[in-house]
């Protein structure tokens, strides 16, 4: 297929300008990349630096003189907002600290809550179990009161048990007395 | 019928009303008004100083675990919501996270003595902790791009927050390694560049500084994004893409004195983050102490960071889950095209539930 492309001399001034600078910074890098330039340069800057020093200093006297403000002036300004600003900040930053120890209070104050209810529920349930217990306590004295009266009746049985062994062996005896007395009056 | 010759096509290509219609876009790109930036919703939960919590609701919520994002101290954030359809941050919400950006703002005068100490333990961590109260979540995934990448490995290492994983990409981590021409890096190393005195006479360094610091290393003629704007200023979808990168390019930000200073003497001078003798506020940084699963993500044509930066991170951490990504990509473009984004759905959603 034949390239229909038009000529843009608009594409071709950007190819040759892209080209021209890129070798044009390549050439100033390596023209000044020399310990002459650099020190040219470190002169240059120190005369500008000098000169604008030295019309810094008049101006201010100048200020002074005419009882102007000066810069300096207005930075110590800006400084007293910016102080105000950053301690309105710190004050901030306390009140969240105090809102987080209230939120946190809060948190141990609901569990603290939590746990007297949980209290509660234990102490009704032990108040229940004691009173189930006094019942069962109460049954336990009723036994053990027919158990005592079980007791004394199975003692009365015992002595009335005794009586009769001991009227069973007087009778014996008297019915060896009499069978004796019989066999003497036999003889 | 119509019958096309090749002759027509090539006199279309030079057609007057198209040619005007080219010119026109290409003017109204540069000079006319700028494309709305972060057009997923948000809603600021914290602000401190200048910087900004930002939090984006998830559009189904799916994982449980918030993703807290950082970024550079260089420029804003909004690459990061780059445009509807290659947003990082709309795709990880349309996948069901909750997102929290840390932007950090623009640094005036007043903030000139915030180090990186401060924009740690002050923004970071404290960020953080705002994510989980405000997540209600146990535990928290961080990713960090760029430098912010850099500070989430730092953070990640003196936390006591709960954090399940950590992802970095395109993070400067040894700085042994540099883009820099050899013997400007040398220079830089030595003794010869005083920061002291440029910190002390800009306070915040300004913008335009920062820009240029960048441009020198990268691409200090930068004329081609124009000329290829021009060739497609027909495409209207190009054109606004175009105008998002272009705006997002040029907004550099403050970048404050005592971070500045931090970088070039703590990190890139000295090295002391993988020395393991950066500190905190007089904690250790040490990166030995990161547990969590890990994610490092490299971009095979970055230009500003090279892969060697980031690297030497796998071998420092003690993580046992831990997973190395080279992607063809460049520095911005990883989060411009969406690439990051494909990456982070498939590995965050392995680590989030």
């Amino acid at each position: 297929m034949a390239d229909n492309k038009a000529f843009d001399p608009y594409e071709t001034w950007k190819s040759f300008t892209n080209n021209w600078e890129k070798q044009a910074n390549d050439m100033i890098h390596l023209w000044t990349n020399s310990r002459e330039y650099v020190n040219f340069s470190q002169g240059a800057s120190d005369l500008q630096i000098r000169f604008q020093e030295m019309f810094q200093k008049n101006q201010q006297l100048m200020a002074e003189h005419l009882q102007l403000l000066t810069k300096n002036d207005l930075v110590n300004a800006a400084k007293l907002s910016i102080q105000t600003e950053e301690k309105l900040d710190a004050l901030e930053e306390q009140i969240w600290d105090v809102q987080d120890s209230i939120e946190s209070s809060k948190k141990e104050f609901r569990s603290l809550i939590e746990v007297s209810h949980d209290t509660n529920k234990q102490i009704k349930q032990l108040k229940k179990e004691q009173q189930r217990n006094k019942k069962e306590l109460e049954k336990i004295d009723e036994i053990h009161f027919e158990l005592l009266a079980l007791k004394s009746e199975l003692a009365e049985m015992n002595t009335l048990k005794e009586e009769v062994v001991s009227l069973r062996a007087l009778l014996e005896e008297n019915n060896s007395n009499k069978e004796r007395e019989l066999a003497l009056l036999s003889k | 019928m119509a019958i096309e010759t090749e002759n027509s096509n090539d006199l279309s290509a030079f057609n007057f009303e198209k040619e005007i219609e080219r010119w026109t876009e290409f003017t109204n790109a540069i000079m006319g008004p700028e494309l709305s930036a972060n057009h997923t919703p948000r809603k600021p939960i914290w602000k401190k100083n200048k910087a900004t919590l930002w939090h984006y609701a998830p559009v189904e919520k799916k994982y449980e675990i918030p993703i807290f994002m950082i970024y550079s101290l260089f420029n804003t954030p909004s690459i990061l919501d780059f445009a509807p359809g290659s947003s990082v941050i709309e795709g990880l919400v349309n996948n069901g996270y909750d997102v929290y950006l840390l932007d950090w703002g623009i640094a005036r005068h007043e903030d000139k003595d915030i180090n990186i100490e401060d924009y740690i333990s002050d923004y970071i961590q404290k960020g953080v902790k705002r994510t989980l109260r405000h997540s209600k979540a146990d535990e928290v995934s961080l990713i960090g791009y760029c430098l912010g990448g850099t500070f989430a490995a730092m953070y990640a290492a003196i936390a006591e927050e709960p954090i399940r994983n950590l992802i970095v990409a395109t993070v400067p981590i040894d700085f042994s390694v540099s883009a820099l021409p050899d013997k400007w890096e040398e220079a830089l190393k030595g003794d010869g560049f005083n920061v002291d005195r440029l910190i002390e006479l800009y306070g915040v360094i300004p913008p335009s500084y920062v820009e240029s610091m960048f441009r020198s290393v990268t691409s200090p003629i930068y004329n081609s994004p124009y000329v290829t704007l021009l060739a497609r200023a027909n495409d209207k979808r190009f054109v606004e893409k175009w105008k998002r990168m272009n705006k997002w390019n040029s907004g550099h930000v403050p970048l404050t004195g005592g971070a500045f200073r931090q970088l070039t003497i703590d990190l890139f001078k000295e090295n002391k983050l993988v020395k393991g003798e950066f500190t905190i506020h007089g904690q250790k940084v040490d990166l030995g102490k990161i547990k969590e699963n890990l994610l490092v993500v490299s971009s095979k044509n970055d230009t500003l960071i090279p892969e060697g930066q980031s690297l030497p991170l796998m071998d420092l951490v003690s993580s046992k889950d831990k997973t190395y990504l080279r992607v063809e990509a460049g520095h911005v473009s990883l989060a411009m095209t969406g690439k990051l984004n494909g990456i982070l759905n498939d590995w965050l959603g392995e680590h989030s539930s």
